[in-house]
């Protein structure tokens, strides 16, 4: 294994690990193995063609594109002595963007059960076992927020110097260490409640919420201020003590602006005790926390009664038998892979509350009621961009290994399985959400916007066979080895996809306007996608 | 039983149950130093689970398990470092070579980093591993993993061993070996509490057998003991006769009858 240097950087602080009675060496070890894998992806065993695999830590790829991320923030840096307003926005992005990261790509490393039988049968407390792993996604987030403030900072110093830099770094330290406490907390709450298969569920849906809360969180400091009018004097109001982000604004008002209200103190305040609570917590409880991970592990027997809906769609979307065995076999996987659902059910609650976010922005001048005449429900665009992410998953699975069985059945079109798995994606997972959102959307504009809608819904369609196209690399659903670290999906690759659905927009946007237009742009949508699908997963030739 | 040796294990009424589902219906167990105990008895009739519980890594069972002569508790992790484990379905980081794999497990028993590479590397080269040990597991065959596993759970010079199905995979020769080195092992005084199904095995290297049927004790004896107890001749067939089950040629015949698609009689 080759020495880490990261780990050399760790050993300055044995101390601490020590002080908090963590079997420091015991620890360090655990992570060196973690990191090292991590490092080491291996390719699929039936890989295709000879293509070279491809070695490297993924994760650390990735950073690009949150160096990318941070030129959002930087723009807020030039908003005088403001402080209030620029710190609250601009730690209120960098709640959302890490908050993002940490329930989508590394609750699977926190939750992770995998290795028990490995770690749990040697003389390791529980507490060493939940620290390496505590560090193994601190190391990681750590990494993700240094590439997120980097440029920022630069800009930092140049503009308000080094004292609020410093003040800047320390109190994104303190907000990083708040993020994860408060994940694992709040995983820990879950667990603790909550019994073996129904847990898993439930862990499901609370991501979702709080994907949901953290945009919603965003943007109510956002909104916070009257950017309008140039009026960026802060008035303390007493909710906004609940909303982590504006805590951290109030430090560098503190201090700087020399703005000594009870309330501003009282947050500047929060930002160092509460940090430091959260993870005394979370170290109480750590032990307690793994034990209560085994409930995870726990296989119960439940046999669900067969889904009318699943039944339907079989029949409706699948003509073959060979198709739809697929499709059953695909839809169950969807369901009831653990893994799978940690990462992507998180971004079908960004897909709910997206649309929203955008139109929220726009309603400012109008209101509801002037909403009803305008084209904003072309805002509902914004749920086909988690599309890209989960074709991205559908080639990974927990149990990858498990593709053998594709390569050594006589499939008279191998290429259905993938077909199937597609439809599958739409019917039990895109669909029930774009339903519930077009309901939404039918009451807020009336049902004009039906056949708009359609249109959307059919663009959907298309939009997730493009995505196959560009995206997947293997010839099997669910055949690529699930990773620790993050392979979240967000390359520059994802970014190009997301602008494909802006392509979309414009031209329904554009025949919108035409009389008929809408009609005859359906149905020439419909058949393109009718054609393209069979195009694509058509028989190949015999050779 | 000769009560004037070391007791290593005891298992004191012992149950366990999963909602609706008692897995265990109260084990009393008592085990000797240099014992070679093979713990048999039919699929779901609850070995793993009390290998389980004797490890740690299951909770919320009834009754007392005592190691080495003291109870274990939850959060004391100490007597796990005289344990060695060979896991059923082979659970090991893939993505580590030999080396590092079994570096990092004798790591974790406390073992000195180097004094663990070259402990592992010599337990190696006498399976005739020596070429794949700086190899990825990920591209070892069945066999090759499993005397990874076998490896791994004696680096630390554990003095209680179990091993849960310990052969599978092996080819002949390994499997001489492996019969031989827990031969050895208890003539050194070390104990094994074994977990299998091939009877042939259990037969010849165990010199105390306890079968479990249905979460409960069956028989527990020298293979002679229930030898003479059921009149039988191999322990596959006392197997057969105390857990209830003598009908195997007709279900053959009925699944063979099933397969070629014809009338079951």
């Amino acid at each position: 294994m080759k020495e880490l240097r990261i780990l050399q950087v760790l050993d300055f602080f044995q101390g601490f690990f020590r002080f908090f009675q963590v079997d420091y060496q015991a620890m360090r070890s655990i992570l060196e193995v973690k990191l090292t894998m991590d490092q080491r992806r291996i390719p699929t065993v039936f890989q295709a063609n000879g293509t070279k695999p491809k070695e490297g830590n993924q994760f650390l790829k990735m950073l690009g594109i949150y160096v990318l991320y941070s030129l959002l923030i930087v723009p807020f840096l030039f908003f005088g002595d403001a402080y209030m307003f620029q710190m609250s926005i601009i730690f209120g992005i960098a709640f959302f963007i890490l908050m993002t990261a940490m329930i989508s790509d590394f609750s699977a490393v926190l939750l992770d059960v995998r290795d028990k039988v490995i770690l749990h049968t040697k003389p390791v407390d529980a507490r060493t076992i939940s620290a390496a792993k505590m560090m193994h996604v601190f190391i990681y987030m750590f990494l993700m927020t240094g590439s997120f403030i980097a440029i920022p900072s630069v800009v930092m110093l140049a503009q308000h110097g080094p004292l609020i830099l410093l003040l800047f770094l320390f109190e994104m330290f303190m907000a990083l260490l708040f993020i994860i406490a408060l994940t694992a907390m709040i995983y820990m709450v879950i667990l603790h409640l909550f019994n073996g298969e129904k847990l898993k569920d439930i862990i499901n849906y609370v991501q979702i919420f709080m994907a949901i809360g953290i945009f919603i969180g965003y943007q109510i400091v956002a909104r916070m201020f009257n950017v309008v009018e140039m009026d960026l004097v802060y008035t303390f109001e007493w909710w906004h003590v609940f909303i982590p982000p504006m805590w951290f604004g109030a430090p560098f008002e503190l201090l700087f602006n020399h703005h000594h209200s009870p309330g501003i103190s009282i947050m500047a305040l929060f930002t160092v005790i509460v940090p430091i609570i959260a993870i005394y917590l979370y170290y109480r409880l750590m032990p307690s926390f793994e034990q209560n991970l085994k409930k995870l592990m726990n296989v119960s027997i439940t046999r669900k009664k067969k889904s009318r809906w699943t039944a339907l769609a079989e029949k409706v979307c699948c003509r073959s038998k060979e198709e739809r065995a697929y499709f059953k076999f695909a839809s169950s996987l969807i369901r009831r892979e653990r893994d799978f659902k940690l990462r992507v059910y998180p971004s079908l609650g960004l897909a709910i509350v997206f649309p929203f976010i955008f139109m929220f922005n726009q309603m400012e001048e109008g209101g509801f009621q002037g909403l009803g005449e305008t084209k904003q429900y072309f805002f509902i665009y914004f749920s086909l961009i988690i599309i890209s992410t989960v074709v991205h998953m559908l080639q990974y699975s927990e149990r990858y290994n498990g593709a053998w069985i594709f390569h050594v059945t006589p499939s008279e079109n191998p290429k259905r399985l993938y077909s199937a798995t597609l439809k599958a994606f739409l019917v039990q997972l895109f669909f029930p959400i774009y339903l519930l959102l077009s309901i939404i959307f039918v009451f807020i504009f009336s049902y004009h916007i039906i056949l708009d809608l359609i249109i959307i819904g059919i663009t959907a369609i298309l939009y997730t066979l493009s995505c196959y196209k560009i995206i997947t690399k293997v010839d099997y659903p669910f055949s690529k080895k699930m990773e620790s670290a993050s392979q979240g999906g967000m390359t520059i690759l994802y970014f190009l996809l997301m602008f494909v659905v802006g392509v979309f927009t414009v031209i329904h946007f554009v025949v919108s306007l035409v009389p008929y237009g809408s009609i005859i742009y359906m149905l020439i949508l419909a058949f393109i996608t009718w054609v393209s699908w069979a195009v694509v997963f058509r028989k190949k030739p015999a050779n | 039983m000769n009560t004037n040796m070391e007791r290593v294990l005891r298992l004191q009424d012992v149950k366990m149950r999963f909602l609706d589902n008692q897995v265990l219906k109260r084990i009393n167990l008592d085990v000797y130093r240099g014992q070679i105990i093979g713990y048999i008895g039919p699929n779901g009739a609850g070995k793993s689970t009390t290998l389980k519980i004797i490890l740690g890594l299951l909770e919320g069972y009834e009754g007392t398990v005592e190691v080495f002569g003291k109870k274990i508790e939850i959060g004391n992790v100490d007597y796990k470092r005289k344990i060695g484990y060979v896991p059923e379905n082979a659970e090991v980081y893939d993505m580590l070579t030999a080396s590092e794999y079994l570096t990092f497990v004798g790591e974790m028993y406390g073992m000195d980093r180097k004094q663990a590479e070259n402990k592992a590397l010599a337990l190696m080269t006498e399976l005739g591993m020596e070429s794949a040990f700086y190899e990825r597991i990920s591209s070892y065959s069945k066999g090759m993993r499993q005397r990874v596993l076998i490896v791994a759970s004696l680096l630390h010079d554990p003095d209680l061993i179990f091993l849960d199905e310990p052969l599978s995979g092996l080819d002949a020769n390994s499997v001489m070996i492996i019969k031989d080195l827990l031969a050895e092992l208890a003539a050194r005084g070390k104990t094994i509490f074994y977990s299998s199904h091939i009877m042939d095995v259990v037969e010849k290297i165990s010199n105390r057998i306890v079968l479990l049927v249905d979460g409960e004790i069956a028989a527990d004896g020298s293979f002679d003991e229930l030898k003479n107890s059921s009149e039988k001749g191999s322990l596959e067939a006392i197997f057969n006769q105390l857990t209830g089950f003598e009908s195997h040629q007709e279900t053959a015949e009925n699944m063979v009858n099933l397969v070629m698609g014809e009338e079951q009689k």
